[in-house]
């Protein structure tokens, strides 16, 4: 393989790898504080995308088409999608608190199928995808779509500021020390619903945000949000459920593995990461960087 | 239904738990559906009956051993598929197969998928919880995406079409008793299962793993026995799909068809040993009709799923259970749980 194709390889596989963070991160955040795992993140994140879009159109629509009209749009649909992420919590999820995990893995994939439906009932079933008209650049010998760089500039960006905020803000130390004991924090007198609604609030519109920065390079479709969200279930699950660097790493090596055994075996590329999860899960059940007290 | 204690239907429930009339229930509902007009009805029993048959594996696994497998319809796949390949291997260049060769075929089944789960069994059964289901799920996922690129073996996202039975079993009712009698011989086997040392060895390691250990119980053993058979029986509900379906796909493998055996058990119970086959009648019965009238069934069933989660915790003979305690005050007889 020479250089040129192994850089679009490497560059689609690390932008594939953000987007794979963002949703894993709040993945793991809500499970590890809730001990929920959320089937419908990947379905939320779908729909933060098909808001983005709508919500470019309508802005496109009010003060002529640019592409920086990206940016309000995501940011709006972002803060659309964490308000119904809080609503979701407090009014549904919230119930299933201290249930079996079937139970609770059966509500957030019954919402799986209701949002996927809500979606073509609302965005119809064709492909919604935004053409931002960015010219791709040269680089040694073969032609990248800069936008590749912004996917991975967000992605670190991202991955910094969940850093600074789980590790030096008030709030997110007591969201990390939420996952280690909920008692304790509730004990210290810390509202705890609030810590929870605030999560996954969090969580999803991270996914919102990852939904709406991918939409210029990947269409949004129906059905896209199943093979994604067991995606997501290996990169928390070869990081380690809890650990945001172990997120970090794992959603690098699934995005950078899934795009260049594609060159080899297209049909089997996602065979390549199960192996993984396999392999990581009878070495390490708790993850690469997880630690060892919640197995 | 009265509280006297000395009608047979009391003693029914007493000797078997509400799995005995609910098997009268669904015996004699199955009997009479070939009796109704047209052929629509028969088949979607037929499709009960077969996804009865893999729900009810998966619930020997969930139910009786407390573990979630999210990977479940690997089997059902697996022996989906060696029936189909067996299939194809002993049909005539004709496209006929005769009647030996047919049940020779469904016979491939059952093994391969349990051989499959024995391979993957012995890396799950290390593991429970949340892990148990990811791994699971991940070796689902690993057998899925196999048969969907192996083109040359599989046939991949073709599937493998033309599986049409013997010209006796091509009629709707017919294969429907064929199906009926096999779900029945196979559901015998698991109720003896179920009510053996071994099954309540089961109820021991879903209660409590640690004290079955104590006990001196193998545990890992004793789960890989149990998944191997739950395979086996996924398997063999697989086998009976092909012929029905007259095809099969990769679909079979993937996460989506585990979560429809999910569904059904928690929808019927996974209290009840006859919990799994009454969610698929009314799970299978609700799409048939539902898909008559609007194509979005996703938006009806997780509606309904998300309204039995919220509200009837322990599925439908679950609630019915609680309603026969409740007339007949807390503590009144031997309750049978499984």
């Amino acid at each position: 393989m020479d250089l040129s194709a192994f850089l679009i390889q490497l560059f689609s596989g690390l932008s594939r790898a953000m987007v794979l963070f963002l949703l894993s991160a709040g993945l793991s955040l809500i499970f590890g504080v809730m001990n929920i795992l959320n089937f419908a993140h990947a379905t939320l994140w779908l729909v933060g995308g098909y808001v983005t879009y709508s919500m470019f159109e309508f802005l496109g629509g009010q003060f002529g088409a640019s592409p920086w009209m990206l940016l309000p749009a995501i940011a709006g649909a972002t803060a659309a999608m964490a308000a119904a992420g809080f609503l979701l919590e407090r009014y549904l999820i919230r119930r299933t608190y201290g249930r079996d995990l079937p139970e609770q893995l059966l509500l957030t994939f019954a919402l799986v199928l209701i949002i996927g439906d809500l979606i073509k009932l609302v965005w119809g079933v064709e492909n919604r995808r935004i053409s931002l008209g960015i010219e791709p650049i040269e680089m040694l010998d073969t032609f990248v779509n800069p936008y590749h760089f912004v996917i991975i500039a967000t992605g670190v960006a991202v991955a910094f500021g969940l850093w600074f905020f789980l590790h030096r803000t008030r709030f997110g130390k007591i969201v990390r020390a939420a996952v280690y004991s909920r008692n304790m924090v509730s004990a210290l007198g810390i509202p705890i619903p609030m810590i929870y609604s605030g999560v996954f609030a969090l969580g999803v519109g991270l996914a919102a945000f990852a939904g709406g920065v991918f939409l210029p390079l990947l269409p949004m479709s129906l059905g896209v949000d199943h093979d994604i969200i067991v995606q997501c279930f290996a990169v928390v699950v070869i990081g380690g459920f809890g650990s945001m660097l172990g997120t970090f790493v794992a959603a690098v090596i699934v995005g950078v593995v899934y795009s260049f055994s594609i060159l080899f075996w297209p049909d089997g590329a996602l065979a390549m990461v199960f192996l993984i999860v396999i392999l990581v899960l009878i070495w390490r059940p708790w993850g690469l960087f997880g630690t060892e007290m919640r197995y | 239904m009265n509280a006297d204690n000395n009608n047979w239907w009391s003693r029914l429930y007493a000797k078997y738990g509400l799995s005995g009339p609910a098997a009268i229930v669904l015996l004699v509902f199955f009997l009479l559906v070939p009796l109704l007009p047209g052929k629509f009805w028969t088949i979607v029993s037929t499709e009960i009956l077969i996804l009865g048959l893999f729900a009810m594996s998966f619930n020997l696994l969930y139910g009786y051993m407390g573990q979630i497998s999210f990977g479940h319809a690997a089997f059902f796949g697996l022996g989906a598929y060696a029936t189909a390949m067996a299939f194809t291997r002993l049909k005539t260049a004709g496209g006929e197969i005769a009647t030996l060769d047919f049940f020779l075929s469904l016979l491939a089944g059952p093994p391969i998928a349990a051989l499959g789960a024995l391979i993957v069994g012995f890396f799950c059964v290390r593991l429970t919880g949340i892990y148990f289901a990811m791994l699971s799920l991940a070796f689902g996922e690993l057998l899925f995406y196999i048969v969907f690129s192996w083109y040359s073996f599989t046939k991949g996202d073709d599937g493998i079409q033309g599986l049409l039975p013997p010209p006796y079993f091509q009629d709707a009712a017919h294969y429907y008793y064929l199906t009926l009698a096999i779900v029945i011989g196979a559901l015998a086997v698991m109720w003896r299962i179920t009510e053996s040392p071994f099954g309540y060895i089961m109820r021991t390691l879903r209660d409590n793993q640690r004290r079955a250990a104590f006990l001196g119980i193998n545990v890992r053993l004793h789960m890989l026995v149990n998944f191997v058979i739950a395979g086996a029986f996924a398997g063999l509900a697989g086998a009976l799909w092909g012929p029905f379906s007259r095809s099969v796909s990769p679909g079979l493998l993937g996460w989506q068809e585990s979560g429809i055996a999910v569904f059904m058990t928690l929808i019927g119970g996974a209290g009840s040993f006859m919990g799994p086959l009454l969610g698929s009648v009314i799970y299978t019965f609700l799409q048939a009709v539902v898909t008559m009238f609007t194509s979005y069934w996703p938006l009806t069933i997780g509606t309904i799923i998300l309204l039995i989660v919220l509200f009837l915790p322990g599925g439908v003979l679950g609630m019915v259970e609680k309603g026969i305690k409740a007339r007949r005050g807390a503590g009144a007889g031997e309750e049978k749980q499984p």
